[in-house]
């Protein structure tokens, strides 16, 4: 029986690294540099946590969780925690949540297009942690 | 890949010069960041094409940024000579509607929580104008409480009243492109072309021309290539062209459109199709006369006024005068900034031209002059762009001026 990882745990976030080092090569990441924070609010027991997820030369280098003030961050992705863990579970579609309202981004919408593909990529992998929420 | 700037281009603008030019009007004016929508701004500023409604957010120093519709994006950044940390998208997506990115950028990234606004308002008779509507003003007073806002447009107007080398240069080009369809749809219509041609082909094949010329858009919204015939010449000064075909015994007006780099071609051209009657043939002498007696008028120091009243006068004297359609301009400059001549709001009537506006030396205008008599069904068109200079003018197209009469 594999493990289970509390979703948003540092634990939870080192198996998030190690997935998408081992599933995601650096050109699937188009040698992109860049980092992204995806802020939770209204998370269970209230509070903001954040997830920094960081990439050099497309090789992923950080997976960071956390509470409070994220690290800076080229894109910002603001939403409430049960909105990106439905994405997470794969039960709501990331560009639903972002056209829908559920989720705003902060940064350069056009270059965040042009990445849409590959954190649809990182979100697959993700989700394929097995997590209690 | 951001459009390099090169000065030894003989088309070159100085864009980041004239985006200094803005932020020194503001400071003097004590406004903290221009929020521009107009298309004469856009294309003023950014030195490119910008169809899509955009917002161009100056502060008050260092580089502005675009806003423009997420599918016009990447161009833009590839075309303007901004980078793609300048050129950004809106869309409708969560904290990406057009409020929220623009006043996201404006409170977060250049960290201004208020201060003075400069945004642009007022009216037109150019319906892609640009000016913020009601509802655009409203949510950008919410969402940026903190500030005043204050109507700025005569920034732009007056900085770019009077043309640089590199915009007159693009002016002369997209002239001579226009000249190509003229000597291209006169070839067509002689030795019995026109038979069977339609006002929409006779358009076309000015087009085709001006495009292997250089020219990118008969650029004018009132139908791109104005073309009319026969009744239609004399309906007044907007013509659409239509299916009508060119019959003999017509008068024949055709006023093509080019663009190049911005700039904007635009020849009114006329002919009789033979045969031509005396009282046809007087109407087109009339029009031809008062044409040169207005060009041989233009100069720095010349007013709207002052030249009306020469084309009037001269009319007059004709016994034509009840066929000229007042008025012998309308001002011109890079893509959008079309119409209204002068810069400063402070003629008689509000956001139209000023009679009493003085030219000066290297302002620009379109010399426009229309003759109308739809009791006869006849009437004719002139348009040429014009440089002011101090003792006269610069015709730009050099298409010679006449009405032939062809058959």
């Amino acid at each position: 029986m594999s493990e289970t990882f509390k979703y948003l745990s540092p634990e939870w976030a080192e198996e998030g690294l190690k997935r998408l080092k081992a599933q995601i090569p650096a050109e699937k990441m188009h040698n992109v540099t860049t980092s992204m924070s995806n802020i939770y609010t209204n998370c269970p027991g209230g509070g903001e946590r954040y997830l920094f997820i960081g990439t050099e030369q497309g090789m992923f280098t950080r997976v960071e969780v956390g509470e409070g003030e994220p690290p800076p961050a080229e894109f910002r992705i603001i939403g409430e925690y049960e909105t990106f863990a439905k994405i997470t579970r794969a039960e709501m579609g990331a560009q639903r949540a972002m056209m829908t309202g559920k989720l705003k981004l902060k940064g350069n919408m056009a270059k965040a297009l042009k990445l849409a593909a590959l954190a649809d990529r990182m979100n697959r992998v993700l989700s394929t942690i097995p997590a209690e929420y | 890949m951001p459009r390099t700037l090169d000065p030894r281009d003989p088309y070159y603008i100085d864009n980041p010069a004239r985006v200094n030019a803005i932020q020194r009007e503001m400071q003097k004016q004590g406004l903290d960041v221009y929020l521009g929508s107009r298309i004469r701004t856009l294309t003023w500023t950014l030195d490119a094409f910008i169809p899509w409604r955009s917002y161009v957010v100056i502060p008050a120093e260092g580089l502005p940024t675009l806003f423009t519709f997420v599918i016009d994006a990447t161009r833009l950044a590839d075309e303007s000579w901004l980078d793609e940390d300048h050129v950004r998208a809106y869309a409708p997506m969560g904290g990406m509607d057009q409020i929220s990115a623009v006043s996201d950028f404006i409170r977060d990234e250049l960290r201004l929580r208020k201060g003075r606004l400069g945004y642009e308002d007022g009216m037109a008779t150019y319906t892609a104008e640009g000016n913020l509507t009601h509802y655009e003003y409203t949510r950008f007073k919410e969402a940026l409480d903190g500030f005043e806002f204050i109507n700025a447009h005569e920034i732009v107007d007056s900085l770019s009243i009077i043309k640089d080398p590199g915009t007159i240069n693009r002016f002369r080009k997209a002239s001579l492109i226009v000249d190509e369809g003229h000597k291209a749809a006169r070839a067509a219509l002689e030795n019995g072309g026109f038979k069977g041609m339609t006002e929409a082909v006779i358009g076309g094949i000015g087009a085709l021309a001006m495009r292997r010329a250089g020219s990118v858009s008969e650029w004018n919204f009132a139908g791109l290539n104005e073309i009319s015939s026969g009744y239609r010449t004399g309906l007044g000064a907007c013509t659409p062209p239509t299916n009508r075909e060119i019959q003999a015994g017509d008068a024949l007006m055709l006023d093509f459109h080019a663009m190049f780099q911005l700039a904007l071609g635009d020849h009114s051209h006329n002919y009789l199709i033979a045969p031509a009657t005396p009282r046809q043939r007087w109407h087109a002498d009339n029009f031809v006369a008062l044409v040169q007696a207005v060009l041989a008028n233009y100069r720095a120091g010349a007013t709207p006024s002052t030249l009306a009243q020469v084309m009037m006068d001269l009319a007059e004297s004709r016994d034509c005068a009840d066929f000229v359609v007042p008025g012998c301009e309308h001002g011109i400059g890079l893509f959008g900034d079309e119409w209204r001549i002068g810069a400063k709001n402070d003629g008689p009537f509000p956001y139209w031209t000023d009679p009493d506006h003085a030219y000066q030396v290297d302002e620009m205008v379109i010399c426009a002059m229309q003759y109308a008599c739809p009791a006869e069904g006849i009437g004719f068109r002139y348009e040429n762009p014009l440089l002011i200079l101090k003792g006269g003018c610069e015709v730009m197209s050099k298409y010679p001026l006449a009405i032939e009469e062809i058959g």
